[in-house]
């Protein structure tokens, strides 16, 4: 409960910390389209000659093939995992409920970093060296079905199963039921949640930090090495691409499902 | 519906959850039983390591002041960043909470897009801003100040954790708060309490559920992180993603390795375990 | 058309027993009203003819069809559910024709089918809409005509009016009544609402705690209930302990705190028996002190209170011994608080049920 004049200042309060919360991913989009190399305010002029030299990069447009790749694959195992699982525990998990889905999220709640040494080591231990691609896609399912369960759960869970008895009622049977009705109705929430996944794997680093090799280089890992040692503009053309794509999946998951379904923590 | 699941092929059913458990006992149960194990064994130079039994990984480790510190200044960083995130957020996650439903949907989109992001970009962001010529400096600079040390140093990278967390603990607190009756808060003013009194007795302890799962999630999150400390910190503050990262990889020891994973697991788990048993206490004490 | 019989149907969750060994039998074409307070088991009931709960005992048969093992899509029933059901994503024609769909009707008999249904439903031009797009009563007749449209043997309505506002309820009471004759479809309604049961039963099965007390035409019901749980249920009652004097077939004697009274009751009733007597406000005359009346019982009283109800006078009545009497009287009584009145009514209305344990 506010009053008119704390308004203001809770307004001000509010309108500083998003200032402070989007200020990098502005800075970043914006070093993009400088024209000089260091980040001057004021300004000195728009261009495009990072994103020229993002283009002509072999290495940094081999990589954003290799992250798009591996999204992709990793993105259509992971909704197709997930969407099952959800269902499953939704519906059919009776007194083991709980602690599935406790399992499910279990690997977001440990360290990415701790993950993929596991995982690195444990490839090794099974005789495979040169894990690539293969490595990586696993790794990046752990991390990505816990998100297509979550947002497909909550989707579930709000459905109307009164629905299903209508149908069944008459004439359809399960397999139709779930064709005809459900599915229909849940396919907000399986986009969304594949749409998370696909943002997530391509962000990814700590996994993809012990699991990366040569060929294999998702883009992240690549712009961790080159800031490492050197600072221009190029790196932020990368940037810009995963901002337009954060916007795109957060505007279509506030289109389908709301993005309030991603409120954790109770309530 | 129960008749629907007896007698039609109930077992089908459970072939749904098969393949998230593969998933999960392969890639991860696994995995971890398997690092646990080889900190069991021996490091060597030729192998990543020998099939020899030892505990002296664990208890080198546990000799060498060097663990503990950086221990020690993980689980710090991992403190100080919670504490100014939920001071940060809780601001955010309130506004957030009490919006209209149009102007919800906008601030959504406002915080969770930072999330969608990355941190690697978002880092970046920060490295452009903090650096010695970077924007903030060169604003300090037309004040006619010297430049403040922002970057490679235990300031940045808490600037970065900070930030990082946001969107987090904002969605973990903005829900429970979302579900407070805001005619309490109507009646709290018209007792006679003022807003800040009304926040401290009213809204915050029935925001605690939230408060407590962000800052939990906000702790775990920045005691895990890698990408912040190396680039913000530029490997002169040692954490211990960054210690066990150079040990796997650059010295090769992956016994070594993991067993300073596994001490730092244990540690971070009796933490927190300790922090929720307190929080849930405290709790059962307001009722 | 068909017959609807439950033969001991028994239902347990855990360890609450919903339904206790009901037997019930619908005879084709009749419109059963399955009435009854919150958690009494009729939504359950409803829910394992339709084939959604399987019974823990006990069979259902619709026709000759012992369907007890059969799942939901095979036994022909049309529902209409609480709340309407209404496939969201599908538009009113799609949403009546999902059911002659699944029978694989071609598409030409389903489009002219649907198109005759929605006539008859008055929903006619309304078949492209979305069911968001329609008001509470047309939705409610989507649901209707959907169930309808696959000539089910068996009708099933589970509260289909609860969520209307008291005015179209009462339309769309007769509506469903005229549909149903009209279909002439065996139809078994779940309603909390006696008077709604009363307006449209052939019979009402009253079922209390999961157990049947009562299935009889509404009249019966009304004025011949067999226990003091149903009396209590059904419309307004007074009820007064007394104890079984004399008895002659149904005409009773009873003895009451407030003297012997004429009655009647079921041939089951004994000398000595305790029993309740049900006695209905607006059987009772109140009068002055001074006015006759021959083979009546008569009691005396003082009125405590009076309240003005519109086409009727509530008065309550002390007439001694911790008794209040309900009495409802048109509105030239003239009847004060305070005053000394008679409190008369005719044997033949006052009907006792035997008194439960509870």
């Amino acid at each position: 409960m506010i009053r008119r004049g704390e308004r203001q200042w809770m307004n001000l309060t509010v309108a500083v910390l998003y200032a402070f919360l989007l200020a990098p991913v502005v800075v970043v989009a914006l070093a993009a389209l400088n024209a000089g190399t260091y980040l001057r305010f004021p300004p000195q002029g728009l261009s495009f000659r990072w994103f020229v030299a993002f283009a002509n990069s072999r290495t940094f447009t081999d990589s954003l093939r290799f992250s798009l790749e591996l999204a992709t694959i990793v993105t259509a195992a992971a909704t197709v995992v997930g969407t099952m699982a959800a269902l499953w525990v939704v519906r059919f998990a009776g007194r083991f409920r709980t602690t599935l889905r406790v399992l499910m999220i279990a690997p977001l709640a440990v360290p990415g970093i701790l993950t993929g040494i596991a995982l690195l080591i444990f490839f090794y231990g099974l005789g495979w060296q040169k894990t690539g691609l293969g490595g990586l896609v696993a790794g990046h399912m752990l991390i990505c079905v816990p998100y297509v369960f979550l947002i497909t759960t909550a989707v579930l869970i709000r459905f109307d199963r009164t629905l299903e008895e209508a149908a069944r009622n008459l004439g359809a049977g399960p397999f139709q039921t779930f064709w005809r009705v459900t599915l229909p109705l849940i396919k907000g929430g399986i986009i969304s949640g594949a749409v998370f996944a696909f943002v997530t794997s391509y962000d990814e680093f700590n996994i993809s930090l012990l699991l990366s090799g040569v060929g294999s280089t998702p883009l992240p890992i690549e712009l961790f090495d080159y800031l490492r040692f050197s600072f221009d503009p190029t790196a932020a053309v990368a940037g810009t691409i995963s901002i337009a794509m954060a916007l795109v999946v957060v505007l279509i998951t506030q289109k389908l499902v709301g993005l309030e379904s991603l409120y954790f923590g109770g309530g | 519906m129960a008749s629907l699941q007896r007698g039609h092929r109930a077992a089908g059913r459970h072939l749904l959850i098969a393949p998230a458990l593969a998933t999960l006992v392969v890639l991860f149960v696994l995995p971890y039983l398997n690092l646990f194990m080889i900190s069991l064994l021996t490091p060597s130079h030729q192998a990543p390591y020998l099939h020899v039994f030892t505990l002296e990984n664990y208890l080198g480790l546990a000799r060498d002041l060097l663990t503990w510190e950086v221990i020690g200044r993980t689980l710090w960083l991992g403190a100080v960043t919670t504490v100014i995130c939920l001071a940060v957020s809780y601001p955010l996650a309130y506004h957030l909470a009490r919006a209209s439903h149009r102007l919800r949907g906008v601030l959504m989109i406002m915080v969770i897009s930072p999330l969608l992001v990355g941190v690697l970009i978002r880092t970046y962001g920060w490295m452009i801003l903090l650096q010695d010529t970077g924007l903030v400096n060169q604003f300090v600079n037309a004040l006619g100040l010297r430049s403040l040390p922002l970057m490679y140093n235990t300031t940045g990278i808490l600037i970065g954790l900070v930030h990082v967390f946001i969107p987090f603990m904002v969605l973990a607190i903005a829900g429970t708060i979302q579900s407070i009756d805001p005619a309490l808060e109507f009646a709290s003013r018209s007792l006679g309490a003022g807003a800040w009194r009304t926040f401290w007795r009213v809204v915050f302890p029935l925001s605690m559920p939230g408060v407590v799962a962000g800052t939990t999630l906000v702790f775990v999150l920045a005691i895990s992180s890698y990408v912040i400390p190396s680039l913000l910190g530029g490997f002169t503050v040692l954490t211990v993603p960054l210690l066990v990262v150079r040990t796997v990889t650059e010295l090769f020891n992956w016994p070594g390795g993991s067993a300073f994973a596994i001490i730092f697991f244990v540690v971070s788990l009796v933490v927190i375990w300790s922090y929720l048993r307190a929080m849930g206490r405290a709790s059962r004490a307001v009722g | 058309m068909a017959e609807i019989v439950l033969q001991q149907l028994t239902k347990r969750f855990g360890d609450t027993l919903a339904v206790q060994e009901l037997t019930l039998r619908l005879e084709a074409g009749e419109l059963v009203a399955l009435l009854g307070p919150s958690g009494c088991g009729k939504t359950t009931t409803l829910r394992m003819v339709a084939g959604f709960e399987t019974p823990t005992e006990g069979r259902v048969l619709l026709g000759d069809r012992d369907v007890t093992d059969e799942p939901p899509e095979r036994r022909n029933c049309g529902m209409v559910f609480q709340n309407y059901a209404l496939f969201p994503h599908l538009t009113v024609e799609q949403n009546v024709a999902f059911g002659l769909e699944m029978r694989r009707l071609g598409r030409a008999d389903v489009r002219r089918r649907v198109a005759e249904i929605l006539d008859r439903v008055g929903l006619r031009g309304l078949g492209q809409r979305y069911p968001r797009q329609l008001s509470g009563g047309q939705q409610q007749r989507t649901a209707l005509a959907r169930a309808l449209i696959i000539n089910p043997a068996v009708l099933l309505l589970d509260e289909p009016l609860a969520n209307l506002d008291a005015k179209l309820r009462e339309e769309m009471r007769f509506y469903i009544r005229s549909l149903q004759r009209e279909f002439s479809i065996t139809t078994l309604y779940v309603t909390h609402d006696q008077a709604e049961a009363l307006v449209l039963a052939d019979r009402v099965a009253i079922l209390m705690h999961g157990a049947l007390e009562q299935y009889d035409p509404p009249e019966e019901v009304y004025h011949r209930p067999k226990s003091a749980a149903v009396a209590g249920f059904i419309g307004l009652t007074n009820l007064l302990p007394g104890r079984v004097r004399t008895f002659a077939g149904d005409r009773l004697v009873l003895d009451t705190a407030a003297g012997p009274i004429g009655a009647r009751g079921g041939t089951a009733l004994r000398e000595g028996d305790e029993v309740l007597l049900s006695l209905r406000p607006e059987h009772l005359e109140i009068g002055d002190a001074a006015a006759p009346a021959a083979g009546r019982n008569r009691l005396r009283g003082t009125v405590r209170e009076r309240t003005f109800l519109g086409s009727l006078i509530d008065f309550r009545v002390d007439v001694g011994h911790d008794i209040v009497l309900r009495v409802q009287g048109h509105v030239g009584t003239k009847e004060r608080v305070g005053d000394p009145v008679i409190v008369s009514f005719d044997a033949a209305t006052a009907w006792a049920v035997p008194r439960d344990g509870a």
